[in-house]
């Protein structure tokens, strides 16, 4: 099932449109031609094996890493012509850590409050920490945080300004069933608000559950695009076995 | 398994892991160079004079107490003594706290201050030995730097087990105290001359002689208590390293479950940058304790010594090298794994590191005011207008060069490092050790190079070298932050720095 961003069914009004990005590593290709839009609104979950390219993919939609070659645009902005104007409509909750080790939950928010320009964010900031149960840890360093509480946080980061464009990389990774639904929660309701969702996870079903569409990622390039539910149940894990192996 | 085979494992591997040929290479070349420069020293008896060689060998018992003393404090600085990985590298192996003690012990020699040290003792005891046995004498030295290196280490790991927990704190605390009550007290009594003429480095100098003299008696006597000392600190070491890391712990969860103070927002996102780094060095426990004890030691020590004002220009260098080792050579380690959440939010990258120059510069400066004012303390006499100009210049210069060093370092060389324990350093052994040269060298000759603009008694002439040295310094950090702005560089050190 290749992919054609101009066919998507996420082709309408992209607020992320990537074509064809390559990422090379010295000799090795991690990211070979990837192509993708995400329209307002909707949500997408990257899915495939490891070292699939999902979260190098990731980091290059997030401004983070240049790609070798191929092209980003959020809200219409090219990452190569304003990556500042890019991400500024982007959340983004990396896959490992992500966190300042000796810096709070409070500064975290307070750091990217600052970066982000934000006016009056302490309402929302409180209220992102009491619905993921971290409002007692706002105070603590993160490095005392246990894996789970890290992703929590990440979460909250990346929702926090409500982006035109949420990324969140394994957000579900040794998460407990509270904070798997705070995360449910908070990418529908961003969802709602017009905010476009890309989810990279190993979790089947919860890819399924969080995102209306899977886009499935081996050797660095998209081979099939479906709608996610198509990857649920028996036959839909067979058929995910047979894309990715 | 034994401890020695899985030193050697690890050594093997953390060798693999110097991926690059040249710089196989060049550790290669400078072990080689390392020893033929030992083998000058302990040569150079030949080269000077009676008289200057009596002077060295009365300066013998000092120069064998420094080394004592720069045997136990660092590895209490380092909280127990160097690690080869990581611990949390390691925790799938088992490995065995005598590992970690002989690991330690093995890295102890990768450290600039303790080769110069040696290179005093290898050339004294050539002074001690002129004219009679050297290969004796030698090995008095050899047993004399084996024991106190391991007993050091011994101490180190003893202490690192106390602080596990609170009481065990606060008998280091109050014994810290005590020492320093003590140092003062030598301080103001002027007593330190009279307690040196005491040292008990006084009986090890008399081994070096006997030897030398074929003195048998009492050669034997004194190598082997240090012989002895030397296998009681193997065997005390590694129990007691084996007691600090099996030790139930509340240091660290105490430390990081503890809330902190909310502080207020910052007016700018610089100043935000700045506060988050900032709290940074502060709340990381090795990087606590490396500043104050650089703040204080060399302060004290000079004070104790009532250094001439000529020297107290020379000393900012040594201790700007040593903050700049704090964290500075690898100064995007500060953000961990949340380099990439950083890297993601808009701004302008340049505030990231302009953030981390003002940090580096504002603990490199502390550093070294803190230690030129303690150490000036008693300094004979008042300074002359060119000997201040010097100081406040040289001071000022040496902070520029180690900042600007540092930056360079940190933009072309970064490393991962969690800095979450106490023994954790922000870069591997191998790569502190070769920064400390690339730092204490240059910032010891500039150091030198004001000395000599203060002899010129020309007041104008270090405050118009240290403009100089400063229009340089902006140069060289406009570079690394030139530098820093590449895209493919930045993510480059985020990649590195944050790798999970």
């Amino acid at each position: 099932m290749p992919v054609d961003p101009a066919t998507s069914p996420t082709a309408l009004a992209p607020v992320m449109l990537a074509q064809d990005l390559v990422v090379d590593f010295g000799d090795v290709r991690a990211v070979s031609g990837f192509d993708l839009s995400v329209a307002a609104g909707a949500s997408v979950a990257l899915v495939g094996r490891n070292g699939a390219g999902k979260s190098t993919t990731m980091r290059v939609l997030a401004g983070v890493l240049p790609p070798t070659s191929g092209s980003v645009h959020v809200g219409g902005v090219d990452y190569a012509v304003d990556p500042g104007g890019a991400r500024a409509l982007v959340g983004y909750c990396p896959d490992v850590g992500g966190l300042i080790p000796r810096a709070t939950p409070w500064e975290h928010l307070q750091l990217a409050a600052s970066l982000r320009g934000l006016g009056s964010w302490e309402d929302r900031a409180r209220e992102l920490l009491d619905r993921f149960d971290l409002s007692a840890a706002a105070n603590r360093v993160t490095s005392g945080f246990s894996h789970g509480m890290g992703r929590r946080l990440s979460v909250v980061l990346a929702a926090f300004h409500r982006p035109a464009l949420m990324l969140l990389d394994e957000p579900f990774d040794g998460v407990d069933p509270l904070g798997v639904d705070a995360t449910l929660q908070v990418i529908q309701e961003l969802r709602d608000d017009g905010t476009a969702v890309l989810v990279s996870t190993h979790l089947l079903h919860l890819a399924v559950d969080a995102c209306e569409e899977a886009v499935v990622l081996r050797g660095g390039r998209v081979v099939a695009a479906a709608p996610a539910v198509d990857l649920s149940g028996d036959a839909g894990r067979d058929r995910y076995r047979s894309l990715i192996a | 398994m034994t401890a020695w085979a899985q030193v050697r494992a690890l050594l093997g591997l953390r060798w693999q892991m110097v991926r690059s040929p040249s710089t196989r290479l060049v550790i290669r070349l400078a072990a080689l160079l390392l020893v033929y420069l030992l083998v000058l020293a302990a040569r150079s008896a030949g080269l000077y004079e009676k008289a200057a060689l009596e002077t060295a060998v009365k300066l013998a018992p000092q120069a064998f107490l420094g080394f004592g003393v720069l045997a136990v404090v660092a590895p209490l600085t380092a909280g127990g003594g160097n690690e080869l990985f990581p611990p949390d590298q390691l925790v799938a192996y088992p490995i065995r706290a005598r590992t970690h003690f002989l690991g330690g012990l093995l890295l102890a020699p990768v450290n600039l201050v303790w080769v110069l040290q040696i290179f005093a003792l290898v050339a004294e005891t050539a002074y001690l030995t002129a004219g009679g046995d050297a290969v004796l004498g030698a090995a008095t030295t050899m047993a004399f730097i084996l024991a106190l290196t391991v007993t050091g280490q011994a101490l180190a790991w003893t202490v690192a087990g106390l602080r596990q927990t609170r009481g065990g704190r606060r008998v280091v605390l109050g014994l810290g105290v005590a020492v320093l009550l003590a140092a003062l007290v030598v301080v103001r009594t002027d007593s330190l001359n009279t307690l040196l003429d005491h040292a008990p480095t006084r009986v090890v100098v008399d081994g070096v002689l006997a030897g030398a003299h074929e003195r048998w008696g009492e050669w034997a006597t004194i190598t082997s208590v240090l012989l002895v000392l030397l296998l009681a600190g193997l065997a005390v070491g590694a129990r007691a390293c084996n007691w600090a890391l099996r030790r139930p712990g509340d240091a660290g969860a105490v430390r990081e479950a503890r809330p902190v103070n909310r502080r207020p927002a910052q007016a700018s996102a610089l100043r935000e940058l700045i506060s988050v780094d900032r709290a940074s060095v502060w709340r990381a426990p090795a990087l606590r304790r490396g500043g104050l004890v650089l703040a204080v030691l060399p302060g004290v020590a000079a004070a104790g010594a009532a250094l001439p004002w000529e020297s107290i220009i020379v000393m900012p260098g040594l201790v700007a090298a040593g903050a700049g080792l704090l964290f500075g050579v690898n100064a995007f380690c500060l953000d961990g794994s949340g380099a990439v959440w950083l890297a993601s939010l808009p701004h302008d990258p340049g505030l990231v590191i302009r953030a981390k120059t003002v940090v580096l510069t504002e603990t490199v400066l502390a550093a070294v005011t803190v230690a030129a004012v303690a150490g000036s303390l008693r300094s004979p006499g008042s300074p002359t207008a060119a000997e201040l100009g010097a100081i406040v210049a040289g001071g000022l210069s040496c902070t520029a060069f180690v900042v600007c060093s540092c930056l360079s370092m940190s933009v072309r060389h970064p490393h991962k490092a969690d800095l979450r324990g106490p023994r954790d350093a922000v870069a591997p052994p191998g790569a502190l050790a070769l920064a400390s040269l690339q730092l204490a060298l240059p910032a010891g000759l500039i150091g030198l190079v004001f000395e000599g603009t203060a002899s010129s008694g020309v007041w104008w002439l270090p405050v118009i070298l240290g403009l100089l040295a400063l229009a340089g310094a902006g140069s060289w950090a406009r570079a690394s932050w030139a530098a820093y702005d590449n895209p493919g560089r930045r993510a480059g050190i985020v990649q590195v720095v944050a790798a999970g």
